[in-house]
């Protein structure tokens, strides 16, 4: 609903029509920077999936390793002030099995490590149930592709915003997948994962006997701005003219964000 | 305001003159045709005056036996003698030039660029002379062809947008009959909306524009429509690549009216309907336009012009996507001549720009809708007061209703019929400006233009702290004041012409903007979002100062122009980090940020107007930065259409009677742009670190197009030729975008990658004309 991608379209019209785009590997001499924090924290309404992961950037250069920072002080309060301590399981992995979110709890996320600290607060909002997901055919540009389906009801009240992670047989489909409601307040809501599979890149495209898992977060409206703002303008593939960090909850000059969500998953088999 | 009108009278109260004086006036058109002809230089004696924009023209002198001599580009120089001892009227027939080679040579002291004239920043192209000009697929293209010029710089491969020194691409005002034009482009920015077919003149002015213009920031970009044949019927069309037109044009009564009709339309889509598969044939792409015109002459002093533009353009994808969007405009325009000093021009113009998206997909069943509408009434008075002093003044009155989106959905949909409130606002001006022959060597233009921009209610109008939360709601009811902006633009410009081949010229300019184009995207898109100045978005400003040398080199032969600017922009708008285009809401100011802008540079241009070979050089250095707070630590930073070095290379060569060839080569500095200084992972997929805005840069952009044109065999009342030309010659990818992402085959390893669009474009076109 949000990002009609008019500029994307731009290139397939192009393409269609000239027959003509054509696309490179380039090399780009990218400075430096200095490091930053990075932390992805969440407060789950499910046991055992309150985590925290603690990292930090790396230079375009290297690799896609995870840039672990370990010996972190971390801890999770409650609106009644129950403190949670967060321990490192992994490196740079911190979790507490114990914490379990409930609906309508403020937490307050607190990260110290080599001086610095980091703080965020979130609400974890109001759970809505994705009762129906499904496989159907699109055609897309000549194309006959296989996408994701699902239908909610949405309660009355704008703010419900969800975020969706697909797998197929078990590997994560790198797309933001995310509804909000401002258009759809109070609706029986159906729409679809979209997303274009790369056509040489054959373990992205769904196909019959595929397992198919759909985990669904209900998140707050500053951790939805989070993700719409990081596929806005940090994916690297967007058109937009001002890429741009993300615009984060969290206080003290990390990235990434901090959010109080619930969960839900649904699987089945491509029919 | 007072005080410019104090000066003004002091300066014409100064000029008393004791010899006896007569006026010579009248209009100059084509013989041919009976068309107007624009700016054609008349010359009695000393004395020189241009035509306006209806062909008319006026000089007043003392008594007297003179010669006079009027020419224009593409006529031959009409010359005859006049014994002034009372006012005449002289209307002028001018003459085609003939294709002989031999008369091409000639240069005329009267085709000349007049370097007295206080006019600088100025760029004049007529159709005649961009016909041979190498284009993508063989769509001529005044938009595309104007880019070539210095200061111009093109919004990229394919794109009709353009950035006039270092303003953004919605600071030209583009004029089509006096009509607005909100959206110049087809097919995405791939074509412009103007058939050039259509079209007798354009002017650009990227600086010192004329008082009579405003409401745009950084160029004033003036379309003139053809009138008609006015003498016999002329039908004339191409076939091309991806288009067809068709121009007919003649007279309702022979010497009295005329009209004029042109229409194009692109025909790729009929070639998707010939394909068997479903998923092919079911996606929609074509765009069509309709130019149309009708002139009555009423009488010896009264001329009535009714014209007309209609375009639309359509997207879609099987039955799931569509987009369709187009302009529409109407202007009726009446002519008199109050005396044969006395020119008034009297237009109502209509102009109209809207989009539309349907989406049908299952349960997602809606439309979404956008508007922006003029209602605008201009009065203009050209007063040639005597040999001293020519005087233009007038009002303007625009009422722009703008519907910012509306979203319609069906019943069974699961999305919720909405509409954001609709935005009022009445912009009105009055302007003068006096054009003053101080002495024979020194002219001086100088005058101002007063704006007041109204916003009307009903609606809701907001204050918004600095996060861009609302803080109160302030409701207005229907045709309640919101808040009126007043502002001053003064005008000046002086030239002093040293000798009979060079001058020296200074000009200043202040323009106001209250309209401003919301975009975030790297190229134009249709559903860019215009916004009226409201209580939070301030009216843009800009200062320009700009000098400019002129010279006349080998015989007249070539004309040489350097020109340097100074500008800056105040209130300039940008989209906040993260901001939501489609946001429901009527607070649009939440999403945006504000701050200025400064631009400067030097541009060169050594052009070639006559003989075999024709053609010119362009070169700019320049300098375009933004400041805006909230961006960049709140430093200044590149601008987007930041490029140091622009340079544009057009020629072409008359071999012969049936064979013209052309090239032309482009060359500029990539655009400045944001890459990431790192990257991270978060959700399971790497995203990328960004520390400054347009910190780098797209590598440089160049290409050569090639051009032929032949003449095929001509029979009285039947010419055709054919046109060929090879669009990137030598197959340069310029990069149209660089993205990033992980490698396909090693997830472990990022990389950058470019898209190229267009490599090696052939294209072969056939016009013809009965």
């Amino acid at each position: 609903m949000k990002n009609f991608g008019i500029t994307r379209l731009a290139l397939w019209v192009t393409a269609a029509f000239f027959f003509a785009s054509c696309e490179k590997v380039i090399d780009i001499d990218l400075n430096s920077a200095a490091k930053k924090y990075v932390i992805e924290g969440v407060v789950s309404d499910k046991a055992g999936q309150s985590k925290v992961l603690l990292s930090t950037t790396k230079n375009f250069s290297d690799d896609n390793s995870f840039a672990s920072v370990s010996g972190a002080t971390i801890t999770v309060t409650d609106n009644i002030g129950n403190i949670t301590t967060f321990a490192e399981t992994a490196p740079g992995i911190y979790t507490a099995p114990a914490l379990v979110g409930a609906v309508g709890k403020t937490y307050s996320l607190s990260v110290t490590t080599n001086g610095n600290t980091f703080t965020a607060v979130s609400t974890m909002p109001q759970k809505v149930m994705v009762d129906t997901v499904f496989v159907s055919d699109e055609l897309l540009f000549g194309d006959v592709t296989k996408l994701v389906n699902y239908a909610y009801q949405d309660p009355l009240g704008k703010g419900n915003n969800l975020r969706f992670v697909e797998y197929i047989n078990g590997l994560q489909v790198k797309n933001i997948f995310l509804r909000d409601d401002d258009y759809t307040d109070g609706n029986y809501v159906q729409s679809k994962l979209w997303y274009m599979p790369d056509n040489n890149d054959d373990k992205y495209k769904i196909k019959q006997g595929n397992k198919i898992d759909i985990d669904i977060f209900c998140i707050s409206q500053d951790v939805y701005k989070y993700w719409f703002s990081l596929d806005q303008s940090a994916t690297g593939a967007s058109q937009s003219a001002s890429p741009a960090n993300p615009v984060t909850n969290i206080k003290g000059g990390a990235l990434g964000y901090f959010s109080a969500q619930t969960y839900q998953t649904k699987s089945f088999i491509v029919p | 305001m007072t005080k410019t009108y104090l000066l003004l009278l002091l300066m014409l109260a100064t000029v008393s003159s004791f010899a006896q004086k007569f006026t010579v006036s009248g209009s100059i058109t084509s013989k041919t045709k009976g068309e107007t002809v624009i700016g054609a230089t008349v010359r009695i004696g000393k004395a020189a005056t241009v035509s306006n924009e209806y062909g008319f023209y006026s000089i007043t002198l003392e008594k007297g036996e003179y010669k006079l001599e009027v020419g224009a580009i593409g006529f031959e120089v009409n010359t005859q003698k006049i014994t002034l001892d009372r006012n005449i009227v002289l209307n002028i027939g001018l003459v085609d030039e003939s294709k002989e080679l031999e008369s091409v040579t000639v240069t005329s002291s009267t085709t000349r660029r007049s370097l007295g004239n206080t006019q600088m920043g100025v760029e004049k192209l007529t159709t005649k002379e961009i016909k041979n000009i190498p284009v993508l697929l063989g769509e001529r293209d005044i938009l595309k062809t104007i880019q070539l010029l210095p200061g111009i710089k093109s919004a990229g491969d394919g794109n009709s947008g353009f950035y006039v020194r270092g303003g953004a691409a919605d600071q030209n005002l583009i004029l089509l009959d006096e009509a607005p034009v909100y959206n110049a482009s087809h097919l995405l920015g791939f074509f412009s909306t103007f058939n050039s077919d259509a079209i007798k003149d354009i002017t650009m002015y990227k600086a010192g524009m004329p008082a009579q213009y405003g409401g745009r920031l950084s160029s004033v970009l003036d379309i003139k429509m053809n009138d008609g044949n006015i003498k016999d019927y002329d039908v004339s069309g191409g076939i091309g690549l991806i288009s067809a037109k068709l121009n007919v044009e003649g007279p309702i009564q022979k010497d009295k009216s005329s009209f004029l009709i042109t229409g194009r339309r692109t025909y790729v889509d009929m070639f998707l309907k010939l394909s068997k598969d479903s998923a092919v044939n079911n996606n929609k792409l074509y765009f069509y336009d309709l130019n149309a015109k009708a002139n009555y002459i009423l009488g010896k002093k009264d001329r009535l012009f009714i014209s007309g533009y209609f375009g639309h353009d359509q997207l879609g994808v099987g039955e799931t996507f569509g987009l369709g969007w187009g302009n529409g405009t109407a202007t009726a325009r009446w002519n008199h001549i109050f005396s044969n000093k006395l020119f008034s021009n009297t237009s109502l113009i209509f102009s109209n720009y809207n989009y539309k998206i349907s989406i049908r997909s299952g349960a997602n069943d809606f439309d979404i809708f956008s508007q922006i509408r003029d209602w605008n009434l201009k009065e203009e008075m050209q007063w040639y007061l005597n040999g001293k002093h020519s005087v233009r003044f007038g009002i303007n009155s625009i009422y722009h209703t703008i519907r910012p989106g509306e979203v319609t959905a069906s019943s069974s949909s699961s999305i919720n019929s909405s509409y954001l409130q609709k935005r009022y606002s009445w912009e009105n001006a009055a302007f003068i400006s006096d054009t003053w022959k101080a002495s024979d060597k020194i002219n001086v233009t100088y005058g101002a233009r007063l704006t007041a921009f109204s916003i009307l209610g009903k609606g809701d109008f907001y204050n918004i702290d600095a996060n861009g939360k609302v803080l109160d709601t302030m409701t207005y009811k229907s045709g309640e004041f919101v808040k009126t902006y007043f502002n001053i633009e003064p005008r000046a410009a002086v030239s002093y012409q040293y000798s009979s081949s060079a001058s020296f010229k200074a000009s200043y300019v202040r323009n106001v903007q209250n309209l401003h184009l919301l975009s975030n995207s790297t190229s134009s898109s249709p559903t860019d979002k215009w916004v009226a100045s409201t209580n939070i978005i301030k009216p843009e400003v800009s200062d320009q100062v700009s000098i400019g040398w002129y010279k006349d080199l080998h015989n007249r032969e070539y004309e040489l122009t350097i020109e340097a600017y100074y500008k800056t922009m105040q209130n300039q708008v940008d989209y906040r980090d993260g901001a939501d285009l489609f946001i429901n809401s009527n607070a649009i100011e939440s999403q945006l940020l504000f701050g200025k802008g400064r631009a400067y540079g030097i541009e060169w241009l050594l052009k070639k107007k006559t003989g075999r070979f024709t053609g010119w050089l362009s070169y700019t250095l320049s300098k375009t930065e933004r400041k805006i707070d909230g961006i960049n630590n709140n430093e200044w930073y590149n601008a987007k259409q930041d490029r140091t070095h622009d340079i544009a290379i057009v020629g072409s060569y008359q071999l012969n009677k049936k064979w013209v060839l052309s090239a032309n080569w482009i060359y500029y500095t990539g655009s400045a742009v944001t890459f990431p200084a790192g990257k991270y992972q978060v959700g399971g997929q790497t995203v990328y670190y960004y520390t400054e805005r347009n910190g780098y840069r797209m590598p440089a952009y160049h290409r050569l197009d090639l051009g032929a044109t032949l003449q095929l065999k001509e029979r009285k009342h039947w010419s055709h030729e054919l046109t060929f030309s090879l669009y990137n010659a030598y197959g340069r990818e310029n990069a149209y975008t660089i993205e990033f992402r992980d490698n396909k085959d090693n997830p472990n390893k990022t990389e950058a990658y470019q898209v190229a669009l267009f490599k090696f474009i052939p294209s072969v076109s056939y016009n013809f004309k009965f």
